[in-house]
């Protein structure tokens, strides 16, 4: 590796060392309570899968090049210099991490190495070992929010025939206007994904409540944040954030997708709007009376998985479980839950990457803990659990369905 | 020779260990707090607790290490209750403090326990290093400070234990450590005579010598945790 | 339009979850289609009618013809 190549990567490093990066990156006292934590060790058991090995694979380059004990004494704490080689693992620690942030919550100083990681990441991106997907994914996002003027009506026009199918759900008489988009004056944005099921069926819940909403142009996921590029992050959801504000909208509604509600939640700091989760607004409108469910519609045995960046990383236990309660007879907890659930490996933008194996070892945890519970049904809220969670099930050849939180309440709605 | 030696150690390692700890803290807390901050928040939930009751849960109590390992919980709590104790012995050492004598004692809280204690301790961190899986993401830093740390430890219980027991009639008064500290405080060095001709002024030689080197790499290294430990808490739980 | 477009190969991308569409569909063209071929993507994602021509144009491909429906198909000419 030349001079200059170190010289990049050593300057993105020195970029991202905020105030939290600087505390993480010297206090790890090796202690190892953290050791199996994480669910890729659980399913591989090697000490690169353990958060503190992902991590002291990044802090030994760092402590090279930004510490004096890895300046002068590099035995001291076995720091080592940038090669291939070392790029090699770092990008396998970064990218086998889903940032579920377990290993945070079993840290006695409450490390989070998610947040170490997206340091990786962006040694990865100087490096130009990025994962090739999650490029193309953050790249074309980025292009959608500087040119959507040019994507507007095909998209709407797609929209329109949604709307069809939300009728039909809804028995109206007119499809038009179920699915409002560009719509100033809403009190509700709601961000969706590219599925058709991540529009129908909040569609179906929004026009039940008679909420005035409007669907955002964009999708709701963040590819910068997963490939680990601060800018392309800020401007992927800034996109959103512009479309609310123009709107004058009073509340922006994330769908089931863990990390962007992190992100428009808890990660651009104040905005002049409310953020929540459609999982919240459902809780909301069941508790207000504004929509019914079927109850107990449900009598096989369910268990609900939660999603990290949704609870222990958003904040959301109990609306899903308040609602699930109402449908089904029989739900069972899996154990640990809440903020001790085990990641089921599908986060971090690993989904999009070529590891389908991997993905199915470092499920195996999910698969013993929905095994434990003996549901028929597993729901959860966010379309990147669905992924993994419909990986694990084929991997292991599990009898079990997967559903999301919002289709099982669409399904079921009292109308 | 030895004499040079055991000056050196005495009071110019002292004033090194000193600046050194003083301008390594200095330093690194200057950069930490110069480094920019970061938008939005990286805290957990759920927040049962107000952030300050959280910090202090997470701080004094070590929920994590509670819920993965009663037997090392235990040490942590009780090896850092100890380094409690052994700081304000120390300062006793320097200083009467009347405040500290309500419930009077022969200078040195715990009367010899606080320094079993954290022998104990620092075995029990060394040797559970030496077994899997810890052992693994151990690095040199981790052997040579608890190394460090024992022996200084070490050296300072026969000190306070011989003078205690009055094995071989071992004894320095605690005015004559005073007179030491003062002396190096008021950049008046000197080493009084009772110290420096005592029995055991060889453990007391040696016992100074590991402290500062552990007190010199206290900022370099990962004990830099005694401070940054109470920022992460902070972060985790805002 | 009436011309009739030489397809060279066809992709299944129904019912795929995020983001698995635009990711196959990009790993497809780089690696296993030639330069003037063309690929046809077919899917049930209204994201995509957004999500495939922001990607041809930062990949640098385009997007020849969209035939819209329940099932819409993309027909994507590899240009580099
Ligand atoms: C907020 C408070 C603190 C917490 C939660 C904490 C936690 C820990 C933990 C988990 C270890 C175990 C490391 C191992 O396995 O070796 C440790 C070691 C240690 N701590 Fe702390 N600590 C705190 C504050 C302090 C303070 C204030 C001091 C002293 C000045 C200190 C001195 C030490 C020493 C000497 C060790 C053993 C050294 C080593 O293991 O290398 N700690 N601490
Ligand atoms: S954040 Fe999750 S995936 Fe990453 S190291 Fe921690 S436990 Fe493992
Ligand atoms: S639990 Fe925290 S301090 Fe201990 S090894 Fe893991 S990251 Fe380091």
């Amino acid at each position: 590796m030349n001079r200059e190549k170190i010289g990049t990567i050593t300057d993105l490093m020195k970029s991202r060392l905020t105030k939290p990066m600087q505390y993480y990156l010297d206090l790890c006292t090796r202690c190892g309570l953290c050791y199996d934590s994480c669910h890729v060790y659980y399913g591989i058991p090697k000490r690169e899968y353990t958060p503190v090995g992902r991590a002291e694979t990044l802090r030994r380059i760092f402590r090279k090049y930004f510490r004096p004990s890895g300046r002068f004494f590099p035995y001291w704490g076995e720091a080592r210099e940038l090669d291939d080689r070392a790029m090699e693992e770092v990008r396998e620690a970064a990218f086998s991490c889903t940032g579920c942030r377990r290993c945070m919550v079993n840290c006695p100083f409450g490390i989070d190495t998610g947040y170490l990681m997206t340091m990786a990441k962006l040694m990865l991106i100087g490096n130009e070992t990025a994962p090739e997907e999650l490029v193309i994914l953050a790249d074309s996002a980025v292009e959608k929010g500087k040119s959507i003027g040019e994507f507007k009506e095909g998209f709407k026009s797609v929209v329109g025939d949604l709307e069809k199918i939300v009728q039909e759900k809804l028995g109206r008489s007119s499809p038009d206007g179920l699915i409002p988009m560009d719509n100033g004056g809403a009190s509700v944005l709601y961000a969706g994904l590219a599925g058709a099921h991540s529009i129908v069926n909040p569609a179906v819940i929004f026009n039940a409540a008679g909420e005035s909403w409007s669907l955002s142009f964009f999708e709701a996921v963040n590819f910068g944040a997963f490939l680990g590029d601060p800018e392309k992050m800020q401007f992927i959801a800034n996109r959103i954030v512009k479309e609310a504000i123009q709107l004058g909208v009073k509340e922006l509604v994330i769908t089931e997708c863990g990390t962007a509600y992190r992100i428009q939640r808890h990660m651009l700091g104040t905005l002049p709007f409310k953020v929540s989760s459609i999982v919240e607004v459902i809780d909301r409108y069941l508790r207000e009376g504004r929509i019914k469910v079927k109850a107990g519609a449900i009598s096989e045995p369910v268990t609900y998985h939660d999603p990290c960046q949704l609870g222990r990383n958003g904040g959301v236990f109990e609306e899903p479980r308040r609602i699930i309660g109402e449908l089904c007879t029989d739900f069972r907890e899996m154990t640990p839950n809440r903020e001790h659930n085990w990641c089921c490996g599908g986060g971090g933008g690993l989904v999009a990457l070529d590891n389908e194996k991997f993905r199915v070892q470092s499920g195996l945890v999910k698969r013993d803990q929905i095994s434990a519970t003996g549901a028929k049904l597993v729901v959860t809220a966010c379309e990147n659990c669905v992924s993994q969670l419909d990986t694990i099930k084929s991997g292991y050849g599990m009898d079990v369905e997967v559903k999301y939180l919002t289709e099982l309440v669409a399904d079921n709605l009292l109308l | 020779m030895l004499d040079l030696f055991a000056y050196i150690v005495m009071v110019p390692m002292v004033y090194l260990a000193f600046i050194l700890f003083v301008a390594g803290m200095v330093w690194k807390l200057v950069r930490v707090f110069r480094s920019p901050s970061i938008t939005g928040t990286l805290g957990l939930f759920p927040r049962e607790l107000p952030r300050p009751l959280a910090v202090a849960r997470d701080a004094f109590l070590v929920p994590s290490a509670f819920r993965k390992d009663r037997v090392f919980w235990v040490f942590i709590v009780a090896f850092h209750a100890a380094v409690l104790f052994l700081i304000l012995g120390h300062c006793e050492l320097v200083w009467n403090i009347p405040a500290l004598q309500v419930i009077p004692h022969r200078v040195f809280l715990g009367a010899g326990s606080v320094g079993m204690v954290m022998m104990i301790g620092t075995l029990y961190f060394l040797f559970r290093r030496f077994g899997a899986p810890v052992r693994e993401i151990s690095v040199p830093e981790d052997y040579f400070l608890l190394i460090i740390l024992f022996l200084s430890i070490l050296f300072g219980s026969i000190l306070h234990l011989v003078d205690r027991l009055g094995i071989g009639a071992m004894h320095v008064p605690v005015q004559a450590y005073r007179e030491y500290f003062a002396g190096l405080l008021t950049l008046n060095p000197r080493l009084p005579v009772m110290v420096s001709y005592s029995p055991h002024y060889a453990v007391m030689v040696i016992h100074i010598f590991f402290s500062n080197l552990f007190i010199m790499l206290f900022p370099f290294s990962k004990m830099i945790h005694a401070v940054f430990a109470f920022f992460a808490y902070s972060t985790a739980r805002r | 339009m009436s011309e009739e477009i030489k397809v060279d190969a066809t992709m299944d991308l129904k019912g795929l979850k995020c983001p698995l569409p635009i990711v196959r569909v990009s790993k497809k063209v780089k690696d296993e289609m030639q330069v003037g071929q063309v690929l046809v993507a077919e899917t049930t994602d209204p994201g995509a009618h957004a999500d495939f021509p922001a990607w041809a144009k930062t990949s640098g491909n385009e997007i020849v013809k969209v035939e819209k429906g329940d099932v819409s198909k993309f027909y994507i000419k590899k240009l580099k």
